[in-house]
């Protein structure tokens, strides 16, 4: 009887949330319906911008590809398109009227100079011109065998070697003091504190750059929340609903911590390379070799906390979790290019290493002798966030 | 940027309709296939970059005959003093097609951009009636010399109004008429403005006869033009190149009523012309290459000495490849 009757309750409950959603289809319909004798109280509205988004721009032998999509409520109409202010034949792949949010590619043939700023230039129907400055002009890698083989090799260079290289600091880890052990410890937390920082502010300014209909902090702070609350369940699971993780378990979230910031990096390489952005030269291969050893470091110190042994495959698995994300990162990034995928990734990222720094810390709060305000947590933590500064002005 | 482009828009969307038509007098000219002729397709190298910029790959608007009105002057009359020329000028906004979409929300007088070509012979008496059916004050100022109360510039016309310009035709030479309402930037851009022959009392030699007026359309209202033309539309004459002939004079009455850029310029391939300087007198140039400032025009006269195609264009590079680029198709 009593199951009846809050089953009933909870109908009711049910249905009554959607009355204010039935009044609300209502009111908008009656707006709509309206036309614009409600807003045309105020005057005339202004006119839609009637600019293009260009997505990418790509550089094959003789020819230049143009990705366009409309932003705006209204269609957009692709009439006239130039390069270096000067009009050229084009075909459009895909239709040249494009509804909200719909793409096509427009192609020029052009015999463009290798190296050579360039600009294109898309103009509406409306002739309202949108144009994109590229800095050098060069061959977009096409998706093949040798582009894929590159790009998972820088991966692998910039992502799962540091990684490798920082975790074998565990050995001497094992034998330091406890104190020192929580040095570390609290070195993870400061590195981690900066990757957050760092990718929460990639995301937000790609976000900016972000035509408003596809951007606004709210897609940075989704991606921020999404992260960091799945990443709190993994954590609980991991404990096993004891006070917080440790030792293994906390070592494998810092490592998808620094797994999802690397996802980020990589695309961020592969779409600056691809899009002609970025010198891939090895001073910054190397200087982004440097900035992610001390990732490995991260992981090397829950994993020594931990006492327990831990199996070579265990650490694989800690590398690659890790280093490997990279790779599909400079993937996406090289051959996709899409800057609302950077911002979810970025911000995921943060959310991630935001969790896991409270993860680290609740940790050695538990642990470390002294407690947090010990100097050797206190000193760890600035040395985390400094080296990180650091070697991060290599890759700058 | 964006403050102009409100003003475009919203001029676009409250443009009164065409009523230029019919009822207006209309330099009408008979059939006249001397101008364009389709180019073969012999002609056309098509695919790489800018040698496509020639015959049916040219992003031009609309078929070949479709400029002989403002391109083709209507005839001189032989020197008669005080006969009347009358024509019937209507100022409209108005959306033009100057490239392939791209509409232009225009101010014109009869409908196009630039106006109709006005002619007359000197000591004719002109009559040129003004109808403002525009929605800003405007008015006629015509190049030339006539009485301070027929310039154009304190007969303000307003929307609805009608003003009578009344003058002896002088001098002769080539000259031209433009609004001279404020703020006189916009209204020249907007497109009031148009080509005003007078001929001289000793007819000029025989000629294959040519209007072309220079200008630019700042569609994006920046300040800047965002396309060239001669005669109101990009590319036109490379898609449609002119038909001339080489025992034939070629005489181009030409005129530069571009607005933001300092200067503009004719530049002919193949061969040479004499320039006469506002139309008068001797030439004072033969050459290849003229310019010209906002105002400014004067007469062309070629020979050509060989026959197939020959580029004209401005010789500023940036102009002609965002329009002002055309041919002659010479042929025996």
């Amino acid at each position: 009887m009593d199951g009846i009757l809050q089953r009933r309750r909870l109908g009711d409950w049910r249905l009554w949330a959607l009355v204010p959603i039935v009044l609300l289809v209502g009111a908008v319909s009656l707006f709509t319906a309206s036309g614009e004798s409600v807003t045309g109280l105020l005057g005339q509205s202004a006119p839609q911008p009637d600019e293009f988004e260009i997505r990418r721009v790509e550089f094959h032998p003789g020819e230049i590809r143009i990705r366009v999509t409309n932003p705006q409520q209204d269609d957009l109409t692709i009439a006239s398109v130039a390069v270096d202010d000067a009009i050229v034949p084009y075909r459009v792949d895909g239709n040249a009227t494009l509804s909200r949010l719909r793409s096509s590619t427009v192609v020029v043939p052009y015999d463009w100079v290798q190296d050579e700023p360039i600009s294109v230039g898309v103009t509406s129907s409306t002739g309202i011109e949108t144009t994109e400055e590229i800095a050098a002009a060069v061959p977009t890698p096409g998706v093949t065998a040798r582009a894929f083989l590159g790009y998972a090799i820088i991966g692998a260079l910039v992502g799962i070697l540091p990684v490798a290289l920082g975790l074998l600091w565990l050995p001497s880890l094992r034998r330091a003091a406890p104190s020192w052990l929580a040095a570390f410890m609290a070195l993870t937390a400061g590195l981690l504190t900066f990757l957050a920082l760092e990718a929460l502010a990639e995301a937000l300014e790609l976000q900016g750059a972000l035509p408003g209909a596809l951007g606004g902090p709210g897609l940075v702070l989704l991606g921020v929340a999404a992260s960091y609350l799945a990443l709190t369940a993994i954590s609980h699971r991991f404990s096993r609903g004891g006070a917080s993780a440790s030792g293994l378990a906390l070592a494998f979230l810092v490592a998808i911590g620094i797994g999802l910031h690397n996802l980020g990096e990589g695309l961020a390489i592969g779409s600056s390379f691809a899009l002609g952005e970025l010198a891939l030269g090895t001073f910054l291969i190397v200087g982004f070799m440097v900035h992610n050893v001390t990732e490995g470091l991260g992981i090397a110190a829950p994993v020594a906390e931990g006492r327990k042994a831990a199996g070579l495959a265990t650490l694989a698995a800690l590398v690659l979790v890790a280093g490997a994300p990279t790779i599909p990162g400079a993937w996406l990034g090289g051959f996709v290019t899409s800057d609302v995928l950077g911002v979810v990734f970025f911000a995921a990222a943060a959310g991630a290493a935001l969790q896991v720094v409270f993860e680290v810390i609740r940790y050695v709060a538990r642990t470390a002798p002294g407690g947090l305000t010990s100097p050797f947590v206190l000193g760890g933590y600035l040395a985390g966030v400094l080296v990180m500064y650091l070697t991060g002005l290599w890759s700058g | 940027m964006p403050k102009s482009r409100v003003t475009r828009r919203a001029l676009l969307a409250g443009a009164a309709p065409l009523v230029a038509a019919g009822p207006l007098a209309k330099l009408a000219f008979g059939e006249d296939d001397r101008l364009a002729t389709h180019l073969g397709h012999d002609h056309v190298h098509s695919n790489l970059g800018h040698a496509a910029m020639i015959g049916a790959e040219v992003p031009a608007v609309g078929g070949p005959h479709d400029l002989d009105e403002l391109t083709i002057p209507p005839p001189a009359l032989p020197h008669q003093p005080g006969r009347v020329r009358e024509y019937e000028l209507v100022a409209v906004d108005r959306s033009v097609e100057i490239a392939p979409g791209i509409e232009f929300p225009a101010w014109t007088y009869n409908g196009t951009v630039p106006g109709p070509v006005i002619r007359a012979t000197e000591d004719d008496l002109l009559r040129v009636r003004f109808t403002n059916g525009g929605t800003h004050p405007h008015t006629i100022h015509f190049h030339g010399i006539h009485p301070a109360d027929m310039d154009g510039v304190f007969e303000i016309v307003g929307p609805g109004e009608t003003f009578t310009y009344e003058f002896p035709a002088r001098p002769y030479g080539m000259h031209l008429y433009h609004c001279h309402a404020t703020p006189l930037k916009k209204h020249i851009h907007k497109g009031l403005y148009g080509a005003f022959i007078v001929d001289p009392p000793e007819p000029r030699p025989p000629a294959q006869e040519l209007v072309m007026v220079m200008n630019g359309f700042d569609t994006d209202g920046d300040g800047g033009n965002n396309f060239y033309t001669v005669n109101g539309r990009s590319f036109f004459f490379a898609k449609h190149p002119i038909t001339v002939s080489r025992s034939r004079t070629v005489r181009v009455y030409l005129a530069n009523l571009t607005e933001f850029d300092l200067i503009n310029s004719f530049h002919l391939h193949g061969d040479f012309f004499r320039y006469y300087p506002t139309g008068r007198d001797e030439p004072v140039l033969f050459t290849d290459t003229v310019m010209q400032c906002q105002g400014e025009r004067g007469i062309i006269e070629i020979d050509f000495a060989n026959t197939g195609l020959f580029m004209f264009h401005a010789h500023q590079s940036e102009f002609a490849e965002l329009g002002w680029m055309g041919f002659f198709n010479v042929v025996d």
